[in-house]
């Protein structure tokens, strides 16, 4: 890393560590906890994360990013399949609502989504046509047999099909038939297929290839999320080319849910008497969750921490060219008090308590934390 | 001068032949024409020497003979034939191609006439799930079938607390099912509210995610207002601007526009036109559900503390939209239709076909739903099953291919909601049985 580069991390890590100053003096001024111990646990999570953030140059940083989100949603590769099959292993059922979440992007906030609303049944529809046929190809007039509108003009299906072709960097051949038995006339039918690369790594649990019968055909966990995944594989192989993946408002719904992700991690768990109703409510699973302290959603000591940490994950996943990116303006603080409420479908509410279901990449990430306490213990 | 009685009501075209006995006979035009297919290959690979079998053109030459016995005149009906025979036969040829190495023909034999048992069995219920004249209606299978999943996803009651409370108690194991009744595929072509009539739509992604933040909002930032309805007592209440600060570039306009009909919908009200409060009535629900705490204050105040759960206002929504089932929208009562139809005909069918049977894939592919589902759709819509308003149900080719699209998308719960219904077939049949 160059020395200025040097300079700009070492004042995202200050930025941070005052960020967490600032959240522990508004946490210490509230008390919004039904929970008894839960805010001292939080005060003390923070005073933690003050003290060993910053060292070996913000060595938890690194590796939360570097080795667990990048790997897991975002992989820092130049290679389409290897970053494809990196995020496709990282698929579990609560983690497919974080890499849905991705595809979205800022939805929330911004109209410019990734995938814009009408994007998204189509996805729907190519998985359907794959799943029709037998040697894992869709066929363009299929497409449109099953999906056209007889009443309306082909080429929107065939425009918006074509995009997403793109998008997907899905490969096509043409099928040249001199004479067409119904009209006598040339006719061309392309067919679509993903790269054989690509095609290698399905082949484990999304693809079933009978060769006996010369078939190829998707199994039933070939869904919507393969093309998603292949989605993210694009924008991350090219986080370079801000214009090829759609701009700023990209880079910050990225940013904001990594962000989010970080700091969901490294919330202490917190223990409730036995006989608080949340943990005797059937929607509650002690051993897959855990309560999060209502004080760390507070508008006021979210806002602190959120900036910087945005700042940071857009730093050492794009460099400068995409922290230049991260909008500081007023309407982004106001986007930023509702990126608590993204990852809807991984925290549920419970009687009035946030509770984090602990899937892999929390635990991994809340292991790294624990890794250097412990050992900052020992010493 | 004519002497011919003019009707008083004037029913638009093409929707004349809406009645019990009119569609009746169209769900059973293709299960009838499938049944016998499948008898009649059964008949013919029992009297088949097994080790003909091994030579796949003798099932080709089989085929085209069958074929030339096709005398229907009804084109589609012809075509639907063509199709689903060539399709068992395929199945079955590529069964035999794999297998025969591994396997004594003599055995496979055995394993595909079981399978074609079993499918003419799935289709016999298919075929009488029902009857004309409704007679027994309570013994058949598609009011009991619709009864059982009405009665954990959307079932009736004398009032919204009877219907609320019972949707809390099937939340645990089918919350995820309730929630995707309400969230019609097509929701692009649904309107937030309609000037000239009542009528409850499905729920956006958007309208989720505001509900969402509503939710949020009350578990972390509520203020509190006087209970117009109650001396003494303070509501939690939410500024409505906050819920609509983070849609920058007004995407959410329309929502915000029409507040006070999805605040309706969720148990809420617009109080001063600015703050979100819960309705009187919604408050006792809350109540009894623990969703609000009771605090009594320091200067004699009783102060209702929110502690919802993601589910307190989703099942409100649906509580309300299944009191009003009269009222719902076009996009709504087809969703909420077609999930039932499926429901019902994948429980039928895994009751009655063994996971391995490699006819699965016939019943399931979308040539073979959208010939079913739709008058499945129609049938479980009249007053003595779900009692939605049928003419509502879309009859147009490309809607068909819009919504069954995502049959394929279906949810993890939803299996598990097969599963329990298909239980639940075999319980009918016992009970059947026994009678």
């Amino acid at each position: 890393m160059s020395e200025i580069q040097d300079t700009t991390w070492k004042e995202l890590l200050k930025i941070f560590q005052d960020g967490l100053e600032k959240a522990i003096e508004e946490l210490q001024k509230r008390d919004v906890e039904n929970i008894p111990g839960a805010k001292e646990a939080l005060i003390q999570r923070l005073n933690n994360m003050k003290l060993h953030f910053p060292k070996n140059n913000g060595e938890i940083f690194l590796k939360s990013i570097n080795d667990k989100i990048q790997n897991a949603f975002f992989p820092n590769s130049t290679n389409f399949s290897e970053a494809f099959e990196k995020i496709l292993k990282s698929r579990t059922h609560e983690q497919d609502f974080i890499i849905n979440e991705l595809l979205n992007g800022f939805i929330t906030s911004k109209a410019k989504a990734i995938a814009s609303g009408s994007q998204g049944p189509i996805i729907d529809r190519i998985v359907e046509a794959f799943s029709k046929r037998n040697d894992f190809h869709i066929v363009d007039h299929q497409f449109f047999a099953m999906f056209g509108d007889p009443n309306k003009p082909r080429h929107y299906v065939k425009k918006q099909l074509e995009e997403l072709v793109n998008m997907f960097g899905l490969v096509s051949k043409e099928l040249v038939i001199e004479k067409d038995v119904r009209r006598s006339e040339e006719k061309i039918y392309t067919f679509y297929t993903f790269p054989d690369e690509i095609i290698k790594i399905l082949e484990e649990k999304y693809l079933i290839i009978d060769e006996k019968l010369g078939y190829a055909y998707v199994s039933e966990n070939f869904d919507r999320n393969v093309f998603i995944c292949m989605f993210l594989a694009n924008i991350a192989i090219n986080r370079d080319n801000i214009e090829k993946i759609g701009g700023s408002y990209t880079i910050n719904g990225i940013s904001a849910i990594f962000a989010l992700i970080l700091l969901l991690s490294f919330m202490p768990k917190l223990r409730a008497d036995e006989t608080n109703p949340v943990l005797n409510d059937p929607n509650f699973d002690e051993k897959n969750m855990s309560i999060i302290p209502k004080s760390w959603m507070m508008k006021q000591v979210l806002e602190p921490l959120f900036e910087p940490l945005i700042k940071i994950i857009a730093y050492r996943i794009g460099g400068g060219l995409w922290l230049s990116k991260i909008i500081d303006s007023e309407i982004n603080k106001k986007i930023h008090t509702q990126i608590r409420f993204l990852l809807k479908d991984v925290n549920k509410w419970i009687l009035g308590n946030l509770c984090r279901v602990e899937i892999p990449i929390f635990i991994e990430i809340s292991n790294i934390f624990t890794e250097i306490l412990v050992g900052y213990d020992e010493q | 001068m004519s002497y011919k009685k003019k009707s008083t009501r004037t029913v638009k075209s093409g929707r004349k032949r809406e009645k019990w006995t009119d569609i009746l006979p169209r769900y059973l035009t293709f299960i009838s024409h499938m049944r016998p297919i499948l008898r009649e290959t059964r008949r013919i690979i029992i009297n088949l020497d097994a080790d003909l079998l091994l030579d796949t053109e003798v099932l080709d030459k089989i085929r085209q003979e069958e074929e030339k016995r096709n005398i229907r005149k009804v084109r589609a009906l012809s075509e639907f034939s063509a199709m689903y025979r060539s399709n068992v036969y395929d199945i079955i040829k590529d069964f035999i191609i794999k297998y025969r190495e591994n396997i004594p023909i003599i055995d496979i034999k055995d394993y595909i006439l079981d399978f074609l048992h079993e499918s003419v069995d799935a289709l016999n219920v298919l075929r009488h799930i029902t009857n004309p004249d409704e007679l027994n209606l309570e013994n058949t299978y598609l009011y009991q079938l619709v009864k059982f999943i009405e009665s954990k996803l959307f079932p009736r009651g004398a009032n919204l607390k009877i219907i609320y409370n019972k949707l809390i108690q099937e939340s645990i194991d089918f919350y995820e099912c309730q929630r995707h009744i309400l969230q019609p595929h097509t929701f692009y072509r649904e309107k937030l509210e309609n000037p000239d009539y009542f009528e409850i739509p499905g729920i956006s992604p958007k309208i989720y995610q505001i509900i969402n933040n509503i939710t949020s909002l009350y578990n972390l930032d509520p203020n509190f207002g006087e209970f117009p309805e109650r001396e003494n007592c303070e509501l939690p209440i939410i500024l409505k601007n906050d819920i609509f600060l983070p849609y920058v570039d007004s995407i959410a306009n329309p929502e915000e526009e029409s507040i006070e009909k999805i605040a309706e919908r969720i148990g809420l009200r617009l109080l001063d036109e600015i703050f979100l409060a819960p309705e009187e009535d919604f408050v006792e629900l809350l109540l009894e559900n623990n969703f609000l705490r009771e605090n009594k204050q320091s200067d004699g105040i009783l102060r209702y503390y929110p502690q919802f759960s993601n589910e307190t206002m989703i099942l409100y929504y649906l509580a309300f939209a299944s009191q009003r089932r009269g009222f719902l929208s076009k996009e709504l009562v087809n969703w909420i239709s077609m999930n039932f139809a499926f429901l019902i005909y994948m429980s039928i069918l895994k009751w009655k076909l063994s996971d391995e049977n490699i006819f699965y894939a016939i019943f399931k592919d979308l040539q073979t739903n959208e010939k079913v589902l739709p008058y499945l759709m129609k049938l479980i819509c009249f007053p003595n099953y779900l009692g939605l308003d049928k003419m509502k149900i879309r009859d147009s080719v490309q809607y068909r291919k819009e919504i069954f699209n995502f049959i394929g998308s279906q949810i993890d719960n939803l299996k598990d909601l097969i599963n329990e219904t298909a239980n639940y077939c075999k319980n009918i049949d016992e009970n059947n049985k026994k009678n």
